[in-house]
């Protein structure tokens, strides 16, 4: 891969820390005239000091605004070459995060911001949050002959993006690098606001072998799971990876001790609701979204 | 040199906020907050001040927006009043960066003016300012960059104007010309700001001066380090804002009317006003009260008070605010700072002018009378509501 290697190695993240892999692919694309930001949660806690890039943090809630601030100080300033990064969680995206985001999204603020989804509330030991998948365990959503986990399905949090009709907006995969680097390189070159949905697998809080983030990460993907597809300006939304036929569900979750209390039936809802999207986004693949 | 010009309190933050030559502004709209935010859009898009406006979707927004701004180097503004201010909380608490925010009072039990919402910020790490008219609104904001910027102190500045009273009255004020203005005012350096061509190395050793890290004592020793140093500063810009403008507020407070008093009535903001000519009057008819006018709450003049505690023998502190369960929050503080003293003056409690409540010349003449009488003996009750 090429670009310069930035993060510096020994950071305090858990064994298998799809964030560690994710700020050293996305760093290297960004480059040293960068900004980053950061509000609560593990990349604060674990890695922003392997990152020495500028950077500063805020309020969980404060995200948007913050990265609006330096951006719109640096051009009252007359610097416009620097990019001014958002590295925030998807608790600070899009649960606590989400109104700043949307002022920022709906203003087209200049910035980047890369959502590094594990999909709870890793950093306080993994509550459930928004991004959190149907049916999941977490430590606020046990499972038991009562309940099941998560009851309701993630937020679609790309295309809660893209409705707001912002410079770019793409979702990526740690397990693809080429992919993910190549996004950040060729939004970071538009002005106006982008938007990186990265999937993070966590060891710690979804259950598998700290050597298994890759795997994991690759099966979600393959399986249909988390597609990978883009939503450049005006719209046009466009699969970047598009296997001939999907691989079951089952391989990807079997790996997460999350999703052990599947029953068939549930394993079956979430395997015939990833078909349906997947249908459903090849139909759009190549065309120009409604905004 | 400057011309006069009627205006309302909001459009003289608008000014100030010109006059200093904000880079960078963002705010939410609030009653009675809301024409600072007309204004200053009027003033950008006639191409009076050049600045970024950047259209939150709320305060918490616009307060962590100015930080942003504020933190890469760009002289930063914003304004709100009462339940915004309150949003604001969470961003507001601990912050050290040298933005400036007017803050039109306004009560959390009505629309209308009282000095709760500010003095819920009480322990936020902010110097806060109080003004007492329009004149002094413009003036404030101009100092309130000097102060706020100043090596010594680079804190975030509120200052305060009673909703209605002063943001929607119109009032004759001086406006300075701008070249006075930028030999004052000179540019703003921001700690932190970056540059592409600076290294990491350079840049983190020019931002943690002065400030001790995050997760050490030593960040709060050094805010309240920087905060008691502030008050130097505010005397220093006052006392040199007086040498080029002619106009000067005292700095932390003025003592009007007090020599060879005997008590005082201590007033914030907009009372201090109507306190004036009552006190004029009552030492024309012989009776020896003046008026301590408190301008800085933040950081709070404990041995100015001491050294008056020398000369009189009872305040009586004038309280637009109750800190629910305990009470006056200034008359507690101005308590609590001359227990020390020899000869403890009489300090008597007087609340009034809660949720927009008319605050009188009658009600400031009974209190300043209530107060002469307690520094030569004892009166009952030591707190009332007025």
């Amino acid at each position: 891969m090429v670009g310069e290697e930035i993060v510096t190695s020994g950071s305090t993240s858990c064994q298998g820390c799809g964030h560690a892999i994710l700020a050293r692919l996305a760093f290297k694309a960004f480059g040293r005239k960068t900004i980053f930001t950061l509000v609560p949660g593990c990349i604060w806690i674990t890695l922003s000091r392997n990152i020495p890039l500028f950077s500063t943090g805020t309020v969980f809630e404060g995200g948007g605004a913050l990265v609006s601030g330096i951006t719109n100080g640096l051009a009252a300033r007359g610097i416009e070459d620097m990019n001014v990064v958002a590295f925030y969680g998807d608790g600070g995206t899009a649960d606590i995060g989400l109104q700043g985001l949307s002022g920022a999204a709906e203003r087209n603020e200049n910035v980047f911001w890369i959502c590094a989804d594990n999909q709870a509330y890793m950093n306080t030991g993994g509550q459930r949050s928004g991004a959190t998948p149907k049916y999941a365990q977490t430590t606020t959503t046990p499972a038991s002959y009562i309940r099941r986990g998560k009851r309701t399905k993630r937020k679609n949090l790309p295309f809660i993006v893209a409705a707001h009709d912002v410079a770019y907006v793409g979702t990526a995969s740690i397990a693809y690098p080429s992919d993910l680097v190549g996004k950040i390189e060729y939004a970071k070159g538009l002005k106006g606001f982008k938007f990186l949905h990265v999937q993070s697998p966590c060891p710690t809080g979804w259950g598998f072998s700290p050597s298994d983030t890759i795997k994991v990460a690759r099966l979600t993907v393959q399986s249909g799971i988390w597609p990978l597809f883009e939503i450049t300006e005006g719209n046009d939304f466009r699969l970047t990876y598009k296997p001939r036929e999907l691989k079951p569900v089952g391989e990807a979750l079997g790996l997460q001790r999350r999703f052990r209390h599947l029953t068939d039936g549930e394993s079956q809802e979430i395997q015939s609701r990833v078909n349906g999207q997947w249908k459903q986004l090849l139909e759009i693949d190549g065309k120009r979204l409604p905004y | 040199m400057g011309h006069k010009e009627l205006m309302v309190g909001n459009k003289a933050v608008a000014y100030g906020a010109v006059l200093s030559r904000v880079q960078v502004t963002s705010a939410y709209p609030i009653t009675p907050q809301t024409t600072i935010v007309e204004y200053l859009a009027d003033f950008i898009a006639s191409g009076r001040l050049d600045a970024k406006f950047i259209e939150v979707e709320s305060e918490m927004s616009a307060q962590v927006s100015v930080q942003g701004a504020s933190w890469a180097g760009a002289r930063a503004f914003t304004a709100t009043s009462g339940p915004g201010l309150l949003y604001m909380h969470h961003p507001m608490m601990g912050c050290r960066l040298p933005i400036v925010m007017a803050v039109v009072h306004r009560s959390n039990k009505s629309m209308q003016p009282d000095h709760t919402d500010l003095m819920a910020q009480r322990d936020t790490g902010w110097i806060h300012l109080y003004c007492e008219n329009t004149q002094e609104v413009l003036d404030t904001m101009i100092m309130s960059y000097r102060i706020a910027e100043n090596d010594r102190v680079y804190l975030p500045v509120a200052l305060g104007l009673d909703g209605y009273i002063l943001s929607y009255t119109a009032e004759p004020v001086e406006i300075p010309d701008q070249d006075l203005v930028d030999s004052f005012l000179p540019p703003f350096k921001g700690r932190s700001a970056p540059h592409p061509d600076m290294t990491i190395e350079e840049w983190r050793a020019n931002m943690s001066r002065g400030a001790g890290g995050y997760g050490t004592q030593k960040a709060w020793i050094d805010h309240h380090e920087n905060m008691m140093a502030a008050k130097e500063v505010i005397v220093e810009v006052d006392e040199e804002f007086g040498k080029v403008f002619g106009r000067s507020y005292g700095g932390l407070y003025e003592e009007y009317n007090c020599e060879g008093a005997e008590a005082v009535i201590v007033a914030m903001g907009t009372i201090a006003s109507t306190a004036r000519p009552t006190i004029d009057d009552l030492r024309e008819e012989g009776k020896d009260v003046g008026l301590v006018k408190l301008k800085t709450f933040r950081p709070f003049p404990h041995d100015e008070f001491r050294e008056m505690a020398k000369r009189y023998n009872a305040f009586g502190v004038i309280d637009r605010n109750i800190s629910i369960g305990s009470g006056g929050v200034v008359f507690n503080e101005l308590r609590s700072a001359l227990y020390n003293v020899d000869d403890k003056p009489s300090v008597l409690g007087f609340h009034t002018g809660l949720s927009g409540e008319e605050v009188t010349p009658g009600m400031v003449r009974r209190i300043a009378e209530k107060t002469l009488e307690a520094a030569r003996g004892p009166v009952e009750p030591l707190v009332e509501w007025v």
